[in-house]
């Protein structure tokens, strides 16, 4: 079973290389948008690079208005990890 | 009637084989140095009978904001760049309101377009971003640089492969003369690979026999040239009517006089003479000159067997014998859809120092072109007016005819 930590460390490893981020922007509190500094465009691309990290569909049923924090994201991508998991 | 506006250009931006900037690529071009060298993909393909090709260096993009790069193949970094040396060279620091922009290219990225395909073919689909397919629309460099600099007037692009570049320059010089703006930057982009080479030596229209010196590889109107060299890079320039460059005090460079386009339905491929020189006929009308007024040529003259002879023999029609014909592939290799502009640039420089550029590598010249007079030897000369042409795959002609500021 992945672990939290497990993808808190890949969420973030994507997010740096696809985005060209730094270990300091990413703090679980901080602001997608306003932290961050993703826009709409971003946020569509980093489904997909999120997708090919965690080999998993995260477009169904993603709404990034409910993900507004990093945090948020882990949360999410923790809850899909476990559907899947259990094979929902 | 209202006499239409003379048409300026007030800037220039490039980037080329011979790195960043319109400096490095006038210089490069002065000291008679080039920028080709050996391919290693070209290498691994026997059956591909060139292997040289002209790059631009490796040029660090990394200062363009993320979220405009985001977007941005490597021919619109290119663009970008010479965009920004375009507009400070015409004295803004940012674009100015309702500015055109006008610049295509022959292809979009061929490099993003394997990588998306690549998804395609393995059915993965949904592994294709937004920032990939920003890459490889047609209009992908025109969009994402007037994002990213804020060019909010009509953005148009004329892609007409290897003649895109002075193709938008005409366009753009027609937009100014007929009223739809006032200001435009203008021109073409292109990048390197190597399908580009592949194509061409199919149609047996690369260079093959100086693969072991690349520098000598393209040999505009010479007995031993047997084609082009492939390359890359982009040109830009800033067109505004005479008044708007007075009004605020931006030096002329040169007075755009002249621009005709034509095309060949005969064959896609060969361009008649006759097409040629009808091109060029046009474009002196539309300047109001006559062709003893033309002081050089540059030619587009790319070194294959039946263009380069197709082009003198036009060029001796319209002018005779005794006209003064450069071409700049043999520095520049054939940079696509950026030539015509990249070369347009440098023959305002030729303008402002009174100075031909030779055709680099003509040892001697082919018997079958038509006679005129070839400019061998880096010279002085009083030059006041060049016609410039370039002619593209496909049977799209144009000539622009420029003047040195009065």
């Amino acid at each position: 079973m992945i672990t939290r930590e497990e993808i808190i460390r890949l969420t973030n490893e994507a997010l740096k290389k696809e985005f060209e981020l730094t270990d300091d922007q990413l703090v679980p509190t901080a602001h997608l948008q306003q932290d961050v500094g993703l826009d709409s465009l971003d946020a569509v691309d980093m489904v997909v690079v999120l997708e090919q990290k965690f080999g998993m569909t995260l477009r169904q049923g993603y709404d990034i208005r409910s993900i507004v924090t990093l945090n948020d994201l882990y949360d999410f991508i923790e809850k899909l990890a476990r559907e899947h998991e259990a094979g929902k | 009637m209202t006499q239409s506006p003379k048409v300026v250009i007030t800037g220039t931006g490039a980037v080329s084989p011979y790195g960043a900037g319109v400096f490095a690529l006038t210089e490069g071009l002065f000291s008679g140095s080039c920028g080709m060298h050996t391919v290693p993909e070209l290498e691994a393909l026997p059956m591909v009978k060139t292997k040289v090709a002209a790059t631009v260096p490796d040029i660090d993009f990394s200062y363009i904001p993320r979220r405009d790069r985001r977007s941005m193949s490597r021919m619109a970094k290119y663009a970008y760049a010479a965009a920004k040396e375009t507009l400070q060279s015409a004295g803004y620091a940012v674009a100015p309101q309702g500015l055109g922009f006008f610049m295509g290219s022959t292809l979009n990225s061929i490099s993003v377009w394997l990588e998306v395909s690549k998804n395609c073919l393995q059915n993965h689909l949904e592994l294709v971003k937004t920032s990939d397919f920003l890459q490889i629309m047609n209009h992908s460099p025109l969009a994402t640089v007037s994002q990213a600099l804020k060019i909010n007037g009509p953005c148009v692009g004329a892609a007409d492969a290897c003649a895109t570049g002075l193709m938008n320059v005409g366009l753009a010089y027609l937009a100014i003369k007929q009223g739809v703006v006032s200001q435009a930057l203008c021109g073409g982009t292109e990048e390197y690979h190597p399908m580009f080479s592949a194509c061409f030596d199919i149609m047996q229209a690369t260079s093959c026999n100086f693969n072991d010196r690349p520098g000598e590889a393209c040999r505009p109107f010479d007995k031993d040239r047997t084609g082009l060299v492939c390359s890359e890079g982009c040109g830009l320039l800033f067109l505004e009517t005479e008044e708007s460059a007075k009004k605020r005090g931006a030096p002329i460079l040169a007075e755009i006089i002249g621009f005709s386009s034509n095309t060949e339905t005969e064959n896609m491929a060969y361009p008649s003479a006759q097409t040629l020189r009808e091109c060029m006929e046009m474009a002196i009308k539309n300047a109001g000159i006559s062709a003893s007024q033309i002081d050089l040529l540059n030619a587009h003259a790319t070194g294959t067997l039946v263009g380069d002879i197709a082009e003198t023999q036009a060029a001796n029609a319209v002018f005779g014998p005794g006209i003064q014909v450069n071409s700049l592939k043999g520095h520049l290799g054939h940079t696509m859809g950026a030539s015509g502009s990249l070369e347009l640039i440098a023959c305002m420089e030729m303008l402002k120092r009174q100075e031909i550029i030779p055709t680099k590598n003509l040892c001697q010249p082919d018997e079958r072109c038509a006679p005129v007079t070839h400019v061998t030897q880096l010279e002085k000369h009083p030059v006041n007016i060049i016609l410039k042409n370039s002619f593209a795959i496909g049977g799209n002609n144009c000539s622009v005819i420029i003047r040195r500021p009065l």
